[in-house]
């Protein structure tokens, strides 16, 4: 008998409570849908992406080790353009901005910009004109020449695969050399150039 | 501009969503689920780099009901494969770009396009607890044909292998014959070696270019005459280290090509032959493929003991090159170095000296090349300060001419390879392509093989006399060495942006030491040549 009072108890507290529980999801779901509706609209990116959001893709920037050693990576966000040639202008002055890692040593001269990019489909070739500091500005060395030639054209090649050669400019015209050791008239293998 | 601003809009929808999730469904787990899924994993698998990543676990889920089928979130194979991600929200199609490849994903189907090309899924694609959700089987069956790494999934023990570096040696095994033994180095391409003999009974094998798995050729027990074998990889080159014994009379290195096209196997064969008596191995030279293919008269020409040395101090006139904090020049610097240099080559080794400019004044690349060639030097000894973007870095190298590296000299390459000089009928289009790198290497400077060699004993030399870092014997694409008719090499004797060697340089007992070494380099590279000669 007491048992059979008990249950009945039970049964009407586990009532309330659930009566309770209801009241509050219908509140929760009512908030949901009129606070929060519009934000939801548009499908959120799947978490993990969602750190790399739709607007911006990760690239791989080629630095040098502080002694001209060895080409080191690093990975950077960058917004995404509309189009090769765009995005390859917005990595290249991601690259020229210099690593984020004090342990590695941006081989771009000082004030270097890039001015226009053309894309050949044809040819597979890559057109970069920079503006004048490519030259101007050089410090000069093989080893400093080296880097500045590989570590753009190992980060192009990483990251525009459909690029096989890659011909510098500079302020729209072919140039012999950066500083005076590597011949960059012609365009330049990507493949080779590793 | 206009782009940040879209990019800030929504990182602030996301962050309201985020938010969100925490409030509505609260029992979840708290903080930002960063890789996917909040839920217990099903199964994790062992992910082993090659590449010098640690090991790690990742987590599977069976997201499609009633299937045993394992996935791993997108987030994770991008991370894996170092891919580039791009997720088109409205499509719900993902895009992840790994190595050269382009992957295309659409949630909820099972075709996945690989570079535009359908390829089909045993199950779909899903997209779960905010993840885009990928088949295991994507990795064996799509990704690892499709990809150049090698990714090895095993899918019992649930172990995924990644194995990126490429190795270009990829196997040693010996033979025993009656006349003695032979080491065999399987390569997957033709490359470049040097063969130093000068300690009695090691063989020290240099590979340029070359990358193997150390572990792989370090073998304690040789066969036959080999006594035991030492690999060592550095950044660019991979060395061989031959214990021999002591009845192995002479020796002899040789590539061999087997089969076509794309089953060509490409070895290296160091062969030991046996000997009556004891003896110790001679010199032998790498450069003998070459030499072959050398006509006659160049041969003869190179043979001769050195007659004249051509000298060229780089830069000068309006090309300062590397200019120093102190603000000295480096053309000035190059100068005086080769004007030392001159003098003691005179003296040491009574030969005759072509300078390519003698004083402050501009000479383009090519007319450098063209004096030294005109005038018929026998060597060539191009003179260099190095310079960098930062002070750390310093030493000496020093370099010779590497294989193509524009479109064009590609291009001469594959004409070379059809012209008749190399004609050989048997050779499809595909071989030929395969062959280009090497033959190309014989048409722009038939003495590669000889200006390695002069390279690595003027490095040898440097480090006996130098008390700076020495960085070795490297291959590049110099312009000023293209075109040279001879064995040529170019110095780079320290930094000019490194304070300390700055100062150095500018100090004549440093510079003299700087020569000493050239010289002796020049002279045991006559030495060698001479003997050679005598046999």
């Amino acid at each position: 008998m007491q048992r059979g009072r008990e249950e009945v108890i039970r049964t009407n507290l586990g009532r309330k409570i659930i009566i309770v529980l209801i009241a509050v999801v219908a509140v929760a779901l009512i908030v949901y849908f009129l606070v929060m509706r519009p934000a939801m609209k548009r499908e959120k990116a799947p978490v993990g992406i969602e750190e790399v959001p739709e607007e911006t893709r990760s690239v791989t920037l080629y630095f040098a080790g502080p002694e001209a050693d060895k080409l080191v990576p690093e990975t950077h966000e960058i917004a995404v353009e509309e189009g090769l040639e765009a995005q390859v202008r917005a990595v290249i002055a991601e690259l020229a901005r210099g690593p984020a890692d004090r342990d590695k040593v941006s081989s771009i001269p000082d004030g270097v910009q890039i001015l226009q990019t053309f894309w050949v489909e044809d040819t597979q070739t890559l057109y970069l004109d920079f503006n004048r500091a490519l030259i101007t500005n050089h410090p000069g060395g093989s080893a400093g020449e080296y880097y500045t030639i590989s570590t753009i054209i190992r980060t192009i090649g990483d990251n525009f695969p459909q690029v096989r050669y890659v011909q510098f400019l500079v302020a729209g015209y072919p140039i012999e050399t950066i500083a005076g050791h590597y011949a960059v008239d012609k365009p330049l293998d990507v493949l080779r150039w590793r | 501009m206009i782009g940040f601003g879209r990019r800030e809009q929504y990182r602030a929808a996301a962050v309201a969503a985020a938010v969100l999730l925490m409030c509505v469904a609260a029992p979840a787990g708290g903080g930002p689920a960063v890789p996917p899924a909040a839920d217990e994993p099903d199964a994790t698998i062992g992910v082993v780099y090659a590449d010098g990543r640690p090991t790690e676990d990742v987590a599977l889920f069976r997201v499609e009901e009633g299937s045993d089928e394992l996935f791993l979130s997108a987030y994770h194979v991008a991370r894996i494969f170092k891919a580039t991600k791009f997720w088109n929200p409205g499509a719900r199609k993902l895009v992840l770009r790994i190595g050269i490849r382009r992957y295309l994903f659409t949630v909820d189907t099972r075709v996945v396009l690989v570079d535009n090309e359908p390829v089909l899924l045993r199950v779909p694609v899903k997209y779960e607890q905010g993840s885009v959700m990928i088949p295991l089987e994507f990795i064996s069956e799509v990704l690892a044909p499709s990809s150049r790494e090698d990714i090895e999934l095993d899918e019992e023990r649930l172990v995924l292998t990644i194995g990126s570096p490429d190795y270009n040696i990829t196997h040693i095994a010996f033979e025993e014959g009656d006349e003695g033994t032979r080491a065999v180095l399987t390569l997957t391409e033709e490359l470049l070696y040097h063969v130093d003999s000068e300690t009695p009974g090691l063989l020290r094998l240099k590979i340029y270019g070359g990358s193997l798995n150390s572990l792989l050729f370090t073998i304690p027990q040789g066969e036959g005459l080999f006594n035991r074998v030492r690999a060592e990889q550095t950044e660019h080159d991979a060395y061989l280290f031959f214990d021999v014994k002591r009845s192995a009379a002479r020796f002899r290195v040789e590539f061999e090509t087997d089969g076509e096209g794309r089953d060509v196997v490409r070895r290296l064969v160091i062969f030991l032959e046996k000997g009556e008596l004891p003896e110790i191995p001679e010199v032998d030279y790498a450069g003998k493929r070459m030499l072959e293919i050398l006509d006659e008269d160049a041969r003869q020409r190179w043979r001769e003991p050195l007659q004249r040395i051509a000298i060229d101090p780089g830069h000068g006139g309006i090309d300062n090159g590397k200019v120093g904090r102190s603000g000295v020049k480096e053309k000035d610097i190059n100068l005086e170095i080769a004007m030392l240099l001159q003098e003691r080559l005179l003296d040491a080794l009574s030969v005759d000296i072509v300078m390519t400019r003698i004083e402050d004044e501009l000479v383009p690349l090519e007319r450098r090349a063209e004096i030294a060639n005109a005038e018929g030097a026998d060597l060539f000894i191009s003179i260099h300060c190095n310079g960098w973007f930062h002070p750390d870095a310093g030493g000496f190298e020093t370099f010779f001419l590497s294989p193509a590296r524009t479109e064009d000299e590609s291009r001469l390459a594959r004409e070379e390879n059809e012209s008749t000089r190399f004609e050989n009928p048997g050779l499809s289009a595909e071989e030929a392509d395969d062959l280009d790198f090497i033959l190309w290497d014989m048409v722009q400077n038939e003495f590669i093989t000889e200006s390695s060699e002069l390279a690595e004993l003027i490095q040898q030399e440097l480090s006996e006399v130098l008390d700076i870092r020495n960085r070795g014997v490297k291959q590049a694409g110099f312009k000023v060495l293209k075109g040279i008719q001879m064995p040529a090499v170019l110095v780079e004797v320290a930094f000019l942006s490194n304070n300390e060697e700055e100062r150095l340089l500018q100090d004549t007992d440093f510079q003299q030491r700087i020569v000493q070494g050239i010289v002796e380099g020049i002279r045991r590279f006559q030495n060698r040549y001479s003997t050679a000669r005598g046999e």
